[in-house]
């Protein structure tokens, strides 16, 4: 098993080369043998399902549009207001009941359609909504400060971890100094080497 | 039996409150008498909860709708396997479910510890008593799953369909054990800071304790991401969710603990951090509660809200008042033994390990509460969602992995040069090995490169460890090298079970950073039709669509898509994904329809298929294909982990290290050796 495992890991190593040059994605459908001799039989009838409303909102055919990285890139970026917190690609790729998603792809792909760039896209959707309408806080003005927070809060955490280490670090050395002096002076009295020994076996264990 | 419940948990509230006062009482006026009836009467709270848990149980499987709460979450179609998890399927279960668990260990506590530490517990049963005078409270005036309806349905409601998964049958109680079990470290803080017993004796008592909420944690986190990924259908396992950072943040305050507590055994620092944490952990263990139940934050898990998160909110400051003010009260008492002594040490790198847990943990609590402040300060809302969490943790969390890998081998006090070089020669050499050949092989993403030499580096430093423990048992005692190794972990289960926890965090890393070549794909396929998608690793999967069937199956009418799927010309199988309309007991739709995603996973990655819709009600299916890179190891690297903490909790004929025991005598080790 951790062979595999490993081979997995160099296998994601290969991938990523493979990854960088040729981005994955899907190839357009198309008939399989079987698929065409089905077809041939039956006159391209498609079969209709019993109960289609046990299958969830009607879905609509997937276009090559709707698979391009500018419309998912922006999807990612806008929020579903149907209150699932989820993004608009993700909800109407997801949430099968949800008719606000697709409604929103289909505003993404008519504003692309109209020549806006992503940047006026993003811009007309939060005219629409108002910030709240981003996956993240724009960064600007008070928005700011969530992203700064917690880089502060760990620089300020540094700066007091560092600073107290240092002033023990400091007082450990004058008390050391102090200790060794007084060691020097007062030699440990009446121990026999062996007590000595244990002692400082006893100091090795404790320092482990 | 339903009304015996109900008179129950009225008995267990009067009770409960009695042991509240005298707990407290016994431990101020140090009388027997009254500490063995605070003991006794926690016990009887237990068993009285136990009975209104039986009560509940008994009205859920007999289907008793005239009990509101029954008839909300079941249905007389709902298999029992999910009859019964309906018991904490709602906020008035689950309440009931934690003031059992909480008694159940505080009652186990009381057991365990009443001997060894009898100064403490009488204000142990009483900080205990109160916590689960809390949730019967509210239960009684606000959440009664007792509650009766003025009429009796002829069926019940249902339970959610993304609740009937075995994921959702085994990740809420093993949350709720986590977040309910740090009350006993909680209570045994209180205990320490009222009595002024602040030696090292109360943290023996409560390491266990809290490596046991921190398993049942790790346990409940990783077993609901994979729910999440199986049941939800969005292809990912975190999303960030509210609900799920309120989870996270006590397994970070924890994780902390359990790292700096080791400072504190061994050199007497950092008690007043080690307190603080502990406090913390309860206090957001009670929060991550207030965010599910309260609704203040919008989150997906939306199943139980109402209005008791003003109950929490309520227990959340006063609990916080309490905790933080005794820690205020005894600070003159809590001053460290030892002092740090160089910047490179065992000591400081634990520190700033500390630093970086409690960081991510006051980001991802910023960034929930973002949204609120962000109203409150400029009347402007704003979605904190993946995309910021990502941004601002990732490298605080590759900083963490760097320490995860530094921590165990640095030396106590100050690291020599030749300590540097010996420990961390080959790990260092790890780490730029596999980034130079991934930058050969050009990797995409900067991040993932980081994680995976990081990685490595810790891997190395862990595989070091125990090379080196086995070849020293193996020259020392001749014993033959696997021995040798289930020896050497035996002996110091803590400290390897320390390390194998650590091997499960690296093989989480790997597979977040997987992430980073995650694909989504949208197809429309007519049966017979196919479209290959290209992995990540460069084979192609070609999918053929076979044709869609419906039937029922259980409590649902199911509408099932099957797809052929072979992988570089190999056939792999037929995989089915589902869109299934629940059902009551008369046929009729209940919810709305859920889908049941199909998944072919192996260590590399797997194949996520949903079946998104039929177009104009007919086979001609519509799919979302996912290729998720590495998912094997979210779910591997959380079992690795969890055995870790299994190792690491299992206990020992030894107990504390000689060390601890000393420190924990009241002369104190240090005393002893500077007279």
């Amino acid at each position: 098993m951790w062979r595999k495992s490993a081979l997995s890991l160099v296998g994601l190593l290969a991938a990523a080369s493979l990854a960088a040059q040729a981005p994955p994605g899907a190839t357009s459908p198309r008939d399989s043998a079987l698929g065409a001799a089905v077809r041939q039989r039956t006159g391209d009838a498609l079969g209709r399902l019993e109960a289609p409303e046990a299958a969830g909102r009607a879905a609509q055919r997937v276009t090559a549009r709707d698979n391009e990285a500018l419309v998912k890139d922006l999807e990612h970026k806008i929020r579903c207001t149907c209150g699932c917190n989820l993004d608009v690609f993700t909800c109407r790729t997801t949430d099968f009941t949800c008719t606000t998603s697709p409604a929103m792809h289909r505003l993404v792909l008519a504003r692309l359609d109209s020549g806006m760039t992503e940047a006026q896209v993003l811009a007309a959707f939060q005219q629409q909504y108002g910030e709240m309408i981003f996956m993240q806080p724009p960064k600007r003005g008070f928005n700011w400060a969530a992203y700064v927070m917690p880089f502060i809060g760990l620089g300020v955490g540094i700066g007091l971890v560092v600073g107290v280490v240092r002033r023990w670090a400091r007082s450990t050395f004058k008390a050391g100094a102090a200790a060794v002096e007084a060691a020097a002076a007062a030699p440990v009295a009446g121990a026999t080497p062996e007590e000595l020994e244990q002692l400082k076996q006893e100091l090795e264990r404790f320092e482990a | 039996m339903t009304d015996l419940g109900n008179i129950a948990l009225w008995i267990a509230l009067l009770i409960a409150l009695w042991a509240s006062v005298v707990g407290f009482v016994a431990g101020k006026t140090r009388r027997p008498d009254l500490m063995r009836s605070a003991e006794r009467s926690i016990f009887a709270v237990w068993g009285l909860l136990v009975i209104a848990s039986a009560g509940l149980m008994h009205a859920l499987l007999t289907h008793d709708f005239n009990v509101e709460y029954v008839a909300a979450y079941t249905s007389r179609n709902l298999p029992v396997f999910y009859t019964w998890s309906a018991f904490y399927a709602g906020q008035k279960g689950s309440l009931l479910l934690w003031a059992l668990v909480v008694s159940t260990f505080g009652s186990a506590a009381l057991l365990v510890n009443r001997r060894k530490y009898p100064e403490l517990m009488p204000y142990v049963a009483g900080t205990i008593a109160i916590i689960v005078v809390f949730f019967v409270a509210t239960m009684v005036f606000a959440s009664n799953p007792f509650e009766r309806l003025g009429f009796t349905p002829a069926d019940g409601r249902g339970l959610n369909p993304q609740l009937q998964n075995p994921g959702m049958v085994f990740h809420p109680p093993m949350l709720y054990l986590g977040y309910t079990s740090i009350s006993v470290p909680f209570a045994f803080a209180v205990a320490a800071l009222i009595s002024g017993k602040l030696d090292t004796g109360w943290l023996h008592a409560i390491r266990k304790w809290t490596l046991l909420s921190w398993l049942f944690l790790s346990c409940g986190i990783v077993l609901g991401m994979w729910w999440a990924y199986v049941e939800l259908g969005w292809g990912g396992y975190w999303a960030w969710d509210p609900v799920e950072n309120a989870s996270f943040l006590p397994w970070l305050t924890m994780t902390a603990f359990l790292h700096s507590v080791m400072i504190q055994e061994k050199r007497g620092m950092l008690k007043k951090w080690n307190i603080g944490l502990i406090v913390g952990s309860f206090l957001l263990s009670i929060f991550g509660t207030f965010i599910t139940r309260s609704g203040v934050i919008s989150s997906v898990h939306s199943f139980a809200q109402s209005n008791v998160g003003w109950f929490f909110l309520v227990f959340l400051i006063l609990a916080a008042v309490v905790g933080f003010g005794l820690l205020a009260y005894r600070w003159p008492m809590l001053q460290a033994e030892a002092k740090l002594e160089s910047m490179v040490s065992r000591e400081a790198a634990f520190l700033f390990n500390n630093l970086i847990l409690i960081v991510i943990a006051f980001s991802v609590l910023w960034g929930t509460l973002f949204p609120i402040i962000s109203e409150a300060v400029r009347g402007t809302k704003v979605t904190v969602g993946p995309p910021f969490f990502n941004q601002v943790n990732v490298p605080l969390g590759l900083f963490l992995l760097l320490l995860t890998g530094i921590g165990p081998l640095i030396a106590w006090r100050r690291a020599s040069t030749a300590n540097l070089k010996r420990q961390f020669q080959w790990p260092v050499a790890a780490m730029l090995v596999t980034a130079a050949a991934l930058g050969l092989v050009r990797m995409s993403d900067a991040w993932s490169i980081v994680a995976y030499a990081l990685g490595a580096f810790v891997v190395v430093t862990v595989a070091q460890e125990f090379v080196r423990g086995t070849g020293a048992r193996h020259r020392l005692h001749g014993e033959a090298y696997p021995l040798a190794l289930v020896r050497l972990i035996g002996r110091n289960r803590r400290r390897y079970g320390g390390y194998v926890v650590h091997l499960g965090i690296v093989m989480l890393f790997a597979a977040f950073a997987g992430l980073a070549f995650k694909s989504d794909t949208e197809v429309t396929l007519r049966p017979g039709q196919s479209v290959d998608v290209k992995s990540p690793y460069g084979y192609t999967y070609h999918i053929t669509h076979q044709g869609i069937s419906q039937y029922e199956q259980l409590n649902r009418f199911v509408t099932a898509a099957s797809v052929d799927v072979t992988r570089a010309g190999k056939y792999i199988g037929t995989m089915k994904s589902e869109k299934r309309q629940h059902l009551d007991s008369f046929g009729n739709p209940t919810f709305e329809p859920s889908t049941a995603v199909a998944i072919h996973s192996d260590l590399r990655e797997d194949l996520y298929v949903v079946f998104a819709g039929a177009v104009n009600g007919t086979e001609e299916a519509v799919y979302r294909i996912t290729i998720n890179p590495l998912v094997w190891w979210v779910w591997y690297g959380g079992l690795v982990l969890a055995i870790g903490g299994l190792i690491t909790l299992w206990p020992t004929a030894q107990g504390p290290t000689p060390v601890s025991r000393r420190r924990a005598e009241p002369a104190g080790y240090v005393a002893q050796v500077g007279a």
